[in-house]
């Protein structure tokens, strides 16, 4: 590969945020779609050529950046970071679909604030340097301070300022951590760090400094509260880079820098990782029934989400780290379809009660095609993507322990309960009077923006290798580095 | 000791383009009170200054002149560069600052030579030189506080800067008197060589000695607890005043303590590391918590300027040339962005100085909110910026040093400071405006404006471009 395709991915949608400042107001939004579906054309090569029978990194692009300290530039792909990549580059494109109409006030500023995330997004799925990986871990939290504090519902600067505040005390501890790393190794690129032998006692405080940044991403139970506010008040493009991909760099972390480079931290601490998981998705799944908010209700519905992958990820079995992963992808592509139908209607009502809904299927019949699709799949439905990746963390919490097996069994049951009783107060019975005389139906437009996210929960309800086949390799080269 | 001869005039060319061009400022006074003249010659000057630090006419390697009285190393030409750097943005900053004092002459000729004095505190390695350059300095700080006569808060801060401050030089002084007496020397090496041959016994008047010479200088920096007079002097003086301060003074306070650090007391590390790294705790923390309360702008970044000198002091706490070198890095980049949010406040005239003057500024003036966005960004040390590197490496020296807890208590207060950065971010982006845009927005200005963003900048995505030139004495 001569030319840089992964550089050039990432940093492509950084210069169409210049770009947008060059250009009229009104043609802004044409310019960031133009930007992210060249970024998204631009990144096929990456899956093209890439071989997944390899568990090595691919695409290495390796630059001197910092030679004094002895930090370089380095990018490049497996077959766990690859999904996310995608993922990122989809949800941008779809992103600037649902803000199409909704976004009518600085628009210039608010596509350059979705480009730089996207920026962020990729170059931290392609980072194979620890320093670049923070530098766009903390690019992404500038972007998405502003989207939901300019853009915002009516507790947006609250929400933002809590957003903040929660994220930077994560990620200042991570930089401790980054920066200890760096005098006990002299080196920051992932592949010499794992390498590195750490003494145990250091590894232990090490992974404690990183879990710091990557729980409240993830979010894990008990950080997890400025999730509802921010994915609440965020406008719908936020909430679905949040919820797409924002909470699955926090996952990410893990995989990337916890288990390769602190096994023996990973080791002390795997037992109460598996616990707070199993905490967060029994008490996420209730708080969630108790939701009477439509978004709040989705966002809240992440923290459960999310703790699935961390059980799989902390099993450390084949099944549960795979599944885990997949469920990072499918939660991505299910709560951001979920997103958006709740942005699409809310630009239509302007309210988010589930109180205030009811009856759409007989006002807006192919909004709720898509919604029950989506619901299905956020519920863990046969046959949809949600169902395997939970099958596959099920089957690894149980070869870890039954109780955890249980725990997260009783969630899902839950978890199939809200997402049924929302689907029936809004979809079901006789129309709300107050949505009489609104024409809730899709346009074109928005039907494009989430027949992608379906076409992908179809897809990969039925034939999940499509993507497990990426992971196989790169998981068990990821737990062959933590045998005793 | 040999006398001076005119090679060693060689050594001083920028501060003697300085002192000039004080000279000529001050006869013409009179004539130019009220034309540009004066900035116009202060900013050549100042760039002419630059450029002879930087790489004109001066010898390679470590040279010191006037019989061992000022050396010429890197750590000089650095920080030379540096002070003219920040003479020239507050220079270009005070053009069209609508408080100005009408005299120009003057104004500019105490800028001069207060940047000379710098020049001379970054330089010297003797302690009386040392002092006297100080002194240069902050004399003429006291009048510039001061130099806004018919404003009452100006003459206010003037007097309680001047008493604080005449009161650090007697301890300033006090210690120099107490180190020659221990050790019967001045000059830095001499004090260090007489300091370790009576090797490991500590003498407790040395102790005290390095005790009050860093309590001098932590006035001098503003560092906690010798802090206090900066947040009065700052609000009482005019803002490219308070932006020289903040920049210029605290570059030179850090040049200088690293200096005397490095070369005078080396070797008694655990004294220095026990002062340095408290100073720096407590600096960060106060500065950090007490900027949370501030609603006028010019107080807030008093309280911010404390907070960074804390940081930066995490540097020289490490005790390494390592350690230094981040104190530079740090210095070097705090000087840009901190001029370059006193560059807004001016661009903003009355409206700039109070919290609640952002509101909406982002939908009245995307550009300047945006530049302001860059350097809130860069004080809170978000990556991508300077500052985020020169935190990078200060807390790199702590970690390094092995005080862990002072790194992490040192990136708690950066969420802190984050909430008090951020809080200007709300107001600029997600309230809405209830003033109307002020007109000020002149070339001088947006020059500085533009150097200190493309350095925040620059400097933050190719950290790199420092690391042949941060090399400690």
């Amino acid at each position: 590969m001569t030319w840089h395709v992964l550089t050039v991915t990432t940093f492509l949608p950084l210069v169409g945020a210049l770009l947008l400042f060059a250009g009229p107001a009104r043609f802004a939004r044409w310019i960031a779609l133009v930007t992210t579906v060249a970024t998204l054309a631009i990144s096929i090569p990456i899956y093209t050529t890439f071989d997944k029978s390899s568990a090595a990194l691919q695409l290495v692009e390796s630059a001197d950046w910092i030679p004094a300290w002895n930090i370089g530039y380095g990018m490049a792909v497996d077959g766990i970071s690859l999904p996310f990549i995608f993922l990122a580059t989809l949800l941008s494109v779809l992103c600037i679909g649902v803000s199409w109409t909704a976004i009518r006030t600085r628009e210039r500023e608010f596509y350059a604030a979705l480009l730089v995330a996207e920026t962020a997004m990729i170059g931290l799925f392609a980072a194979t340097n620890l320093f670049l990986f923070f530098v766009f871990w903390e690019l992404m939290v500038v972007p998405m301070f502003l989207l939901i504090g300019v853009w915002g519902g009516p507790r947006r600067v609250y929400s933002a300022v809590k957003f903040l505040l929660f994220t930077l005390t994560g990620s200042v501890l991570m930089l401790v951590g980054v920066i200890s790393l760096h005098t006990m190794c002299g080196t920051l690129d992932f592949r010499e760090l794992a390498n590195a032998t750490l003494e145990p006692e250091a590894q232990g405080w090490l992974f404690a400094a990183f879990l710091a940044a990557f729980a409240v991403k993830v979010p894990m139970f008990p950080v997890h509260t400025w999730l509802p506010d921010a994915h609440t008040e965020a406008p719908t493009a936020g909430s679905v880079i949040l919820a797409g991909v924002l909470l699955k760099m926090g996952a990410y972390g893990f995989l990337r820098v916890s288990i390769p480079v602190l096994p023996l931290g990973v080791e002390v601490f795997v037992t109460p990782m598996l616990v707070t998981s199993a905490v967060a998705i029994v008490y996420g799944a209730y708080m969630t029934l108790i939701q009477t908010d439509v978004k709040r209700l989705i966002a809240f519905s992440s923290v459960g989400h999310m703790g699935f992958v961390t059980l799989g990820i902390f099993t450390l079995t084949q099944n549960g780290v795979e599944g885990a992963i997949l469920q990072m992808l499918n939660h991505g592509i299910v709560s951001a379809a979920l997103f958006l139908c709740v942005g699409m209607i809310y630009e239509r009502t302007h309210t988010r009660e589930i109180k205030d809904y009811g009856g759409v299927s007989r006002i807006a019949p192919i909004y709720c095609v898509f919604l029950t699709l989506f619901c299905l799949a956020a519920a863990g439905f046969p046959g949809l993507n949600s169902f395997i990746s939970e099958f596959l963390v099920l089957s690894g919490a149980f070869e870890t322990s039954g109780w955890l097996g249980g725990a997260a069994i009783w969630g899902i049951a839950l978890g199939a309960t809200y997402m049924i009783w929302l689907y029936y107060r809004v979809v079901m019975g006789p129309p709300n009077p107050g949505l009489e005389g609104k024409s809730l139906e899709l346009n074109a437009r928005e039907v494009a923006t989430l027949l992608p996210l379906a076409a992908l929960a179809l897809v990969l309800g039925v034939y999940p290798e499509f993507v497990l086949s990426y992971l196989h390799a790169p998981v068990e080269l990821l737990l062959a580095g933590l045998a005793p | 000791m040999s006398g001076p001869t005119l090679a060693d005039l060689t050594y001083v060319v920028p501060e003697l383009i300085l002192v000039g061009a004080a000279l000529v400022l001050i006869l013409l006074a009179r004539r130019i009170q009220r034309s540009r003249v004066a900035a116009v010659v202060t900013v050549f000057a100042g760039l002419a200054a630059i450029a002879t630090s930087g790489w004109l006419l001066l010898p390679e390697g470590n040279e010191s002149a006037f019989g061992g009285l000022i050396a010429l190393d890197g750590y000089s030409r650095f920080f030379k560069v540096l002070v003219s750097a920040s003479l020239v943005l507050a220079a270009l900053l005070a053009v069209r600052d609508e408080e100005r004092p009408v005299r120009r002459g003057e104004y500019n000729a105490l800028l001069l030579l207060a940047s000379t004095g710098m020049m001379f505190a970054a330089t010297s390695t003797d302690l009386l030189t040392f002092y006297l350059a100080l002194e240069l300095t902050t004399l003429c700080a006291y009048i510039l506080v001061g130099i806004t006569v018919d404003r009452a808060t100006s003459n206010e801060a003037a007097i309680k800067y001047f008493l604080l401050g005449s009161f650090a030089s007697a301890l300033l002084l006090f210690g120099i008197s107490l180190t020659y007496g221990v050790t019967g020397e001045t000059d830095y090496s001499a004090v260090a060589a007489s300091l370790s041959a009576n090797d490991g016994a500590t003498d407790p008047l040395q102790v005290a000695a390095i005790g009050l010479i860093l309590a001098g200088l932590g006035f001098k920096i503003a560092a906690v607890p010798f802090h206090s007079w900066a947040p009065d002097a700052y609000e009482g003086a005019s803002a490219p005043v308070a932006a020289f301060l903040a920049a210029g003074s605290k570059a030179a306070g850090l040049a200088a303590l690293g200096r005397i650090c490095m070369a005078a007391f080396a070797s008694q590390a655990e004294v220095l590391t026990t002062i340095l790294a408290g100073m720096a705790g407590l600096s960060i923390v106060a500065g950090s918590v007490i900027a949370l309360a501030q609603t006028d702008m010019k107080r807030l970044l008093a309280y911010s300027s404390i907070a960074h000198v804390g940081y930066a002091l995490l540097g020289l706490a490490d005790g390494s040339a390592k350690g230094a070198s981040a104190t530079m890095t740090y210095a070097f980049f705090y000087v840009f962005m901190t001029l370059g949010v006193f560059g807004v406040i001016i661009v903003l005239g009355e409206r700039g100085k109070r919290l609640d003057g952002y509101e909406g500024l982002a939908a009245q003036r995307p550009g300047v909110a945006a530049v302001m966005l860059l350097f809130l960004l860069s004080l809170t040390g978000i990556p991508l910026t300077a500052g985020f590197w020169a935190k990078f490496v200060v807390i790199e020296s702590a970690v390094r040093a092995g005080h862990l807890p002072l790194a992490v208590l040192a990136v708690i207060c950066t969420v802190v400071s984050a909430f008090v950065y951020m809080r200007v971010a709300v107001f600029m982006y997600m309230k809405e405006p209830r003033e109307s845009a002020s007109p000020h927005l002149s070339l001088p200005v947006c020059a500085a404006l533009a150097v200190a963003a493309l350095v925040t900048l620059i400097g933050g995505i190719f950290p790199d471009i420092l690391a042949t030139w941060v090399v400690s004495p």
